[in-house]
């Protein structure tokens, strides 16, 4: 055999759905190979032949068939490899030896366009991105139609390739942090990038930050509006959903979509959302500080209904709330890891607990319940999962400190809270810009 | 690097805070008492509180004694012996016994406000009777709700026009002011209501000199600004009830002689009356009842020279402030007073009144 | 966007921070009659101090003043900018303490004075880290959290006011020249302008803007002063060490669900001092790491343990005062040889920088 062919089989051959078929192009016999869970071989072979017999007129030599196919004249046998990972075919023209790599009939492994799992839309377009990179991208061309749209795509990872595509508005875009994006991206290019943690350290960020540098959304239309913004959208390959560079707290109250509505309703709507954070930080510690630390601030008649309530409550305010606010997170956690067929059942045996039965045995007081359900609830206003989620984090924070310093502790806590985020940037943008476009502007 | 040290800076400190809860009580492990009685037996103070306890879905009330040199000290003697720490914070209203009050409150006031313990905003009140007797009869009719002697003073709740309602702040206020003394309410337990109104008592520095009544009272109020709204008004033909009341002031001085003209304007609605009652009649009545009391009122302020209406406050940008200290003494004794009543009779009810005999 | 935003808060935040606490007790005590005098005439001087500090930094776009120190030679950086950090330390020193010393007679009394200072230095602590940008953002988000609390209590503060309190309203008696409390009321001014001089290569601001707000406040001055002496008169008032606190503890709103506004106004007014505070910090170790090139990343570390040491050593409120007292020389000399030396470098350069031109 020939030792291209030795070498691909003994690299590959241990993959049973490595496959190797000799087929006739013209009556020169070839040798095609590739993944058969990657490639449809019956439908490529065909179309193969169809469009050799389509585009060649008879009397063309294979010589120049090849020269017609194959962009790079020479193909070393590592890259042939990585295009068979990928999913590519490669032909082998047995009498000149030449190789080519073809793009095949791909199986369907990808799902289609549909509507998003994570984040709901109110009245809004319903496609959501999925894991194919290039639908993604497709579906931001489509959302962003204008000639301004660059998009520029690298391959990362040493152990595999792992496409990485950046996209933004050629013209509103901050050139400074396009160019450090694709500084570190470019510097990078040996390490892989499997998860979001990967790609933090890629982009040279404190993998210990609270908050999330990438915004991430499945909307299309959030995408696209980021990009007009003059942000930086981010696909990762296999990743169904888009990175945006900065991320912004805005990101936290504002929807694009929000815009779908009257301006007056829009307002109220992020307002609600900036109360829903406020409250889920506040509310626990509140509850802490008002019962242990400072009752004085309370009205008399609600100081004599707390106090009745925690009546017979054997352990300390902190160690109530924190308890049950646990018991919350678990209900919460476990609600999303169950298939969606006894989801309910969590439901239920979380809503008798905390709806009921802990009160009733008196290990919390009446009112901490009504805390929790409502700060679960306002917890839920943000947008974006993982927003809410660091917002749950500084709640803890909160609680702790109130439950020494009391009102001083929560409002302590707040400092905390926005000196941190006061001080968080990416790329040089801080996290408190409202519209980073502004930023280009006056610098 | 910095941000290291911080960081490893916090996360000890959090620790050692967290055990650090000192003496961060719960709410349930703290008495609330809403009301204080302080009463003076010779140099010692004795002091009651009325706690409410939150007992099985409903509050019962409870009465503890203290007996020391100072009123934190009986405080302290009753917290020692209770089996939860006692917490002034909430202490609504402040009961002193007459013959306490006469004797002076200067002492017990600054105190309130000095430590802060107690707010500031507590009511003052005065009773005329036993005060052991006074918290025994409270008690009973306090319970279920706990809060009922406190409501009695509370603006959206119980609290009427011809109450006085003086606050800490206020009295503390009148024992230092030239041109301000306050007026306390004086109470004694009800038979079948919770208390019983008596009237005012006038305090100068921190002491009771002398009493009013309560139709005196309702003036005070208006004096102050508080709106009369709600308050009925019976005079001999006929019963009106307050709409609105608000009232006009004038102050001159000649020849070192004080003037003041002061106007009360009433927005009233008839309730009832005696078939020949005419509206000018009703408002001459009113007119004449009003100034009379108006008069009456004066003189007895001028008499204890405690300037409850705070008249001295229209005259502070006239008499130059050395001699505003003798406000009391010199002045308000020789003030020369003109009352007129001004009635608009807003509505007549349901039924037509005559308009002319 | 306006830059001068960020500048203009932190100007509030930190002004808002004084004026309630010592000042009003510190001009009550300094007059018997005419209040408004002598708050106008620190008004006036604060004006004329901010205004000629600003013009002097107008004439160094892009520098703060340890660069302009700096550039003007070793003698002027020793001489003005070791007693601007001098002085930061007193006054981190002072308000740390002070401040703490109130929240603990206001409520926390159960609370340790040590544990409370340390919460207070490890937030300013925590913001000075974060550098100067990070600190004006932090005063943007806070105001957007707490000045409408403030705000709104303030206003319900006027609710046991009586207008006629006001009078007398003239006085010939200038004898508050005289009074130390008079002097010691400049600490709310004093403090909180320094930092108008190391905002520059960070944001950039229009001082006409600053002036503006600051002529603005002037009401929040008038106000913090006579909403005591208005609710109590001069007479009751001067006999309490925070006049306005007790003012604000003496208001009853029946409809809110919380019994002490104070607590909330207060504690609102805090967190603007802690943010002041890192300010300050920050201010006092970027002159430090100018001039001692070494340990760079400890040096802030070190700083706040000496602050907090110092906080400690300090064992009652009567020495609290007189740290007050004696801080005064430094404060006057803060007050006007720091503005008028920028002032004079700034016209210098200019005239350099015209003859080099011509």
């Amino acid at each position: 055999m020939v030792p291209f062919l030795q070498e691909m089989k003994s690299r590959l051959g241990s993959n049973d759905d490595f496959f190797i078929q000799r087929v006739f192009l013209l009556d020169k016999p070839v040798v095609i190979m590739g993944l058969s869970t990657l490639i449809d071989v019956v439908n490529t072979k065909s179309a193969l032949l169809e469009y050799i017999e389509q585009s060649f007129p008879s009397g063309k030599t294979v010589e120049e068939v090849i020269k017609a196919m194959s962009t790079t004249p020479h193909i070393e046998i590592n890259e042939a490899i990585s295009a068979i990972t990928k999913g590519k075919l490669i032909i082998y023209f047995e009498v000149t030896k030449q190789r080519v790599i073809v793009d095949p009939i791909m199986k369907l492994l990808n799902r289609s366009i549909e509507s998003p799992t994570n984040e709901n839309v109110f009245q809004g377009s319903m496609s959501s991105f999925t894991e194919d990179i290039d639908t993604n991208i497709g579906i931001a061309r489509k959302e962003f139609n204008s000639r301004r749209l660059v998009v520029k795509s690298y391959y990362t990872g040493s152990l595999q390739k792992k496409r990485l595509s950046l996209l933004y508005d050629e013209e509103r875009v901050d050139r400074k942090l396009v160019n450090q994006v694709i500084d570190r991206i470019e510097n990078n290019q040996d390490k892989e990038i499997n998860h979001i943690q990967n790609l933090t350290k890629v982009m040279g960020f404190n993998s210990m930050e609270l908050i999330p540098k990438f915004n991430t959304t499945e909307l299309p239309q959030e995408a696209a509006n980021s990009i007009r913004k003059g942000r930086v959208v981010l696909f990762i390959d296999r990743i169904p959903f888009a990175l945006v560079l900065p991320s912004l707290l805005w990101d936290m109250f504002a929807l694009e979509n929000d815009k779908n509505l009257p301006k007056p309703i829009m307002i109220s709507l992020r307002l609600l959302r900036v109360v829903g954070v406020l409250a889920t930080l506040i509310m626990p510690g509140l509850y802490v500080a008002l019962v242990s630390v400072n009752p004085e601030v309370l009205r008399i008649e609600l100081a004599l209904s707390i106090a009745q309530s925690r009546d017979g409550v054997p352990y300390p305010a902190l160690i109530e709330i924190i308890m049950m606010l646990v018991v919350l997170e678990l209900v919460i956690e476990a609600s999303i890891r169950l298939p969606r067929s006894i989801g309910p059942t969590i439901t239920m045996v979380g809503g008798i607990i905390l709806g009921q039965a802990v009160v009733a045995a008196q290990l919390v007081s009446n009112l901490l319940i009504i805390i929790l359900a409502a700060t679960t609830i306002a917890n839920s206003t943000v947008v974006g999962v993982q927003n809410s989620l660091s917002i749950r984090l500084f709640k803890y924070l909160i609680v702790v400190l109130a439950s020494i310093y009391g009102v001083l502790g929560i409002l302590g806590g707040m400092v905390l809270v926005s000196a941190y985020l006061a001080g968080l940037t990416t790329f040089g943008v801080s996290y408190l810009y409202i519209n980073p476009a502004e930023r280009r502007r006056d610098s | 690097m910095l941000k290291t040290i911080t960081r490893m800076l916090i996360i000890p400190c959090m620790a050692g805070m967290l055990s650090g809860c000192w003496d961060n009580k719960d709410i349930n492990h703290r008495s609330l008492p809403i009301t204080m009685g302080v009463s003076m037996v010779g140099e010692t103070y004795k002091v009651i509180l009325l706690i409410p306890e939150p007992v099985e879905r409903t509050t019962k009330v409870r009465i503890v004694y203290g007996i020391g040199k100072t009123i934190t000290e009986a405080v302290d003697h009753i917290s020692r012996d209770m089996e939860s720490d006692i917490d002034m914070l909430h202490m609504k209203v402040v009961v002193f016994d007459k013959p306490s009050a006469e004797k002076g409150m200067t002492d017990s006031i600054s105190g309130f406000m000095r430590a802060r313990d107690i707010s500031p905003k507590a009511v003052v009140v005065i009773c005329d009777e036993d005060i052991d007797h006074f918290f025994k009869r409270t008690k009973q009719t306090m319970e279920p709700s706990g809060t009922t002697l406190y409501n009695y003073f509370e603006k959206n709740a119980g609290w009427s026009p011809e109450v006085a309602l003086t606050r800490i702040w206020q009295v503390y206020r009148s024992i230092y002011s030239f041109t301000r003394d306050v007026a306390i309410p004086v109470v004694k337990s009800g038979n079948d209501t919770m208390m019983q109104h008596l009237g005012s008592a006038i305090i100068k520095n921190g002491r009771m000199v002398g009493q009013i009544s309560s139709e005196e009272t309702l003036l005070f109020n208006a004096f102050n600004g508080e709106s009369a709204h709600g308050k009925i008004e019976v005079m001999q033909h006929s019963s009106v009830l307050i709409v609105s009341n608000t009232m006009s002031h004038e102050s001159k001085v000649v020849n070192n002689q004080m003037y003041m003209t002061s106007r009360i304007n009433l927005n009233v609605s008839i309730l009832e009356t005696s078939s020949h009652v005419t509206n000018d009649s009703i408002k001459k009545e009113l007119d004449s009842t009003l100034t009379d009391r108006c008069n009456a009122l004066l003189a007895k302020i001028q008499s204890s020279e405690a300037d409850i209406l705070g008249l001295g406050q229209f005259f502070r940008n006239k008499i130059p402030r050395a001699e505003l200290k003798n406000w009391r003494t010199e002045y308000l004794p020789r003030l020369k007073m003109d009352f007129s009543v001004r009635t608009v009779i807003q509505n007549e009810g349901n039924l037509k009144t005559p308009r002319r005999k | 966007m306006n830059k001068s935003l960020h500048v203009l808060i932190m100007y509030i935040l930190v002004h808002l921070g004084f004026i309630f606490f010592m000042y009003p007790g510190d001009i009550i005590s300094s007059s018997e009659e005419g209040h408004w005098i002598p708050i106008l005439i620190g008004c006036i001087v604060h004006l004329l101090v901010i205004w000629t500090y600003m013009k002097g930094m107008s004439y160094f776009p892009d520098r703060n003043i340890i660069q302009i120190y700096s550039e003007a030679g070793r003698i002027a950086s020793v001489v003005f900018l070791g007693p601007v950090a001098l002085y930061s330390v007193m006054v981190s020193i002072i308000t740390i303490r002070a401040y703490s010393e109130v929240i603990s007679i206001v409520f926390l009394s159960n609370t340790p004075l040590w544990s409370m200072m340390f919460f207070m230095l490890l937030i300013s602590t925590y913001v000075a880290s974060k550098g100067g940008e990070a600190i004006f953002r932090t005063g943007i988000l806070i105001a957007v959290l707490f000045l409408p609390v403030v705000v709104f209590i303030f206003f319900s503060s006027f609710q046991n006011v009586d207008w006629r309190y006001v009078f007398p309203m003239s006085t010939k008696d200038f004898s508050f020249f005289a009074k130390r409390s008079f002097y010691e009321s400049f600490f709310a001014f004093a403090g909180g302008f320094l930092f108008l001089g190391f905002v520059q290569p960070l944001f950039k601001y229009k001082s006409k803007h600053v002036l503006i707000c600051a002529v603005f406040f002037i009401p929040f001055f008038l106000f913090s002063v006579y909403v005591p002496l208005l609710t109590f008169g001069q007479a009751t008032a001067s006999t309490f060490h925070f006049p306005y606190i007790v003012t604000m503890d003496s208001v009853h709103l029946n409809w809110l669900m919380f019994d002490r506004l104070t607590m909330f106004f207060l504690l609102s007014l805090v967190t603007f001092i802690l943010l002041f505070v890192g300010l300050v910090l920050w201010m006092t170790v970027s002159i430090s790491k100018r001039f001692i090139p070494i340990f760079k990343s400890y040096q802030l570390a070190a700083l706040v343990i000496v602050i907090y040491s110092v906080c400690l050593i300090i064992p009652e409120w009567e020495i609290v005062q007189n740290l007050f007292w004696w801080n005064s020389i430094l404060r006057f000399y803060v007050l006007i040889a720091v503005p008028i030396s920028i002032l004079i470098f700034g016209l210098r350069s200019k005239g350099k920088g015209a003859r080099e031109r011509a």
